[in-house]
């Protein structure tokens, strides 16, 4: 849950004092958007992948490729980011295409 | 030659199937199993089926799990109910193609066949049924 907690603290930057609410770390935490990634496999075609990217998301043939080109090289890719319900929807819908992928938070 | 093709996207939005018994009879496993194994958690392919959507949590959000299975589930049964056509549109083609995807990659969780080493290693049986379901996969994949 968000919290932002009414915190004293007083720190220096520079020669100037500062001193008031800090936010908390689990403030900091919600804000982070939620990334969905898609895994390598060795069986799936190349051009399979593009079309999925290409049918869920609209991208353009050549972020498709490029996204395509990142899972085989780099054993994942981050396809999308932002909300953590749409990141889940996104996911599902790759996995019911039949692509590997999960989400996470960013770090 | 573009006669001796599978899959064909034609000028009025279909897409024609040139499938003999045999490729039928492939492709009509192939969804026969995704819906069994969507519906039975002892089937072989349902652990392939039921991978976590998060891994950092527990459970999975019930309301994106059922969703999945549900669309899953949707899209093997029309796909199922297509299997014998000569003729698919848009959204039966996508579903074959989704279906045929599932249980390519359910085959190789289930068999091991994680890395290109492993698929390198597989016995030729298992090696051509891969390999039919890829190319299968690339043609059809042309016509999106």
């Amino acid at each position: 849950m968000p919290s932002t907690q009414p915190l004293r603290r007083t720190t220096t930057e520079g020669d100037v004092q500062i001193e008031g609410d800090v936010q908390t770390d689990d403030a900091v935490e919600t804000k982070k958007p939620w990334n969905v990634i898609v895994w390598n496999d060795p069986v799936t075609p190349m051009t399979v992948v593009v079309v999925i990217f290409r049918k869920i998301f609209g991208y353009s043939n050549n972020k498709c490729t490029q996204l395509m080109m990142a899972v085989h090289h780099e054993g994942r890719a981050l396809v999308w980011s932002g909300h953590r319900e749409r990141a889940e929807s996104y996911c599902v819908k790759l996995q019911v295409a039949g692509l590997q992928s999960t989400i996470e938070q960013d770090a | 030659m573009a006669g001796s093709k599978i899959f064909t996207r034609r000028r009025d939005g279909r897409v024609e199937v040139r499938m003999n018994d045999y490729g039928r009879s492939v492709v009509r496993s192939a969804f026969a199993n995704v819906l069994a194994a969507e519906r039975d958690p002892e089937h072989e392919w349902h652990v392939s089926l039921s991978g976590p959507i998060d891994p950092s949590l527990d459970h999975d959000n019930p309301i994106s799990m059922l969703a999945r299975q549900t669309e899953t589930s949707t899209n093997a049964e029309l796909a199922s109910l297509t299997v014998d056509e000569q003729f698919l549109n848009d959204a039966e083609a996508w579903v074959w193609l989704t279906t045929l995807q599932v249980a390519l990659r359910s085959t190789a969780q289930t068999n091991g066949l994680l890395t290109d080493e492993q698929l390198g290693a597989a016995d030729d049986e298992m090696l051509s049924y891969v390999r039919t379901i890829q190319s299968l996969l690339f043609e059809l994949a042309a016509c999106f």
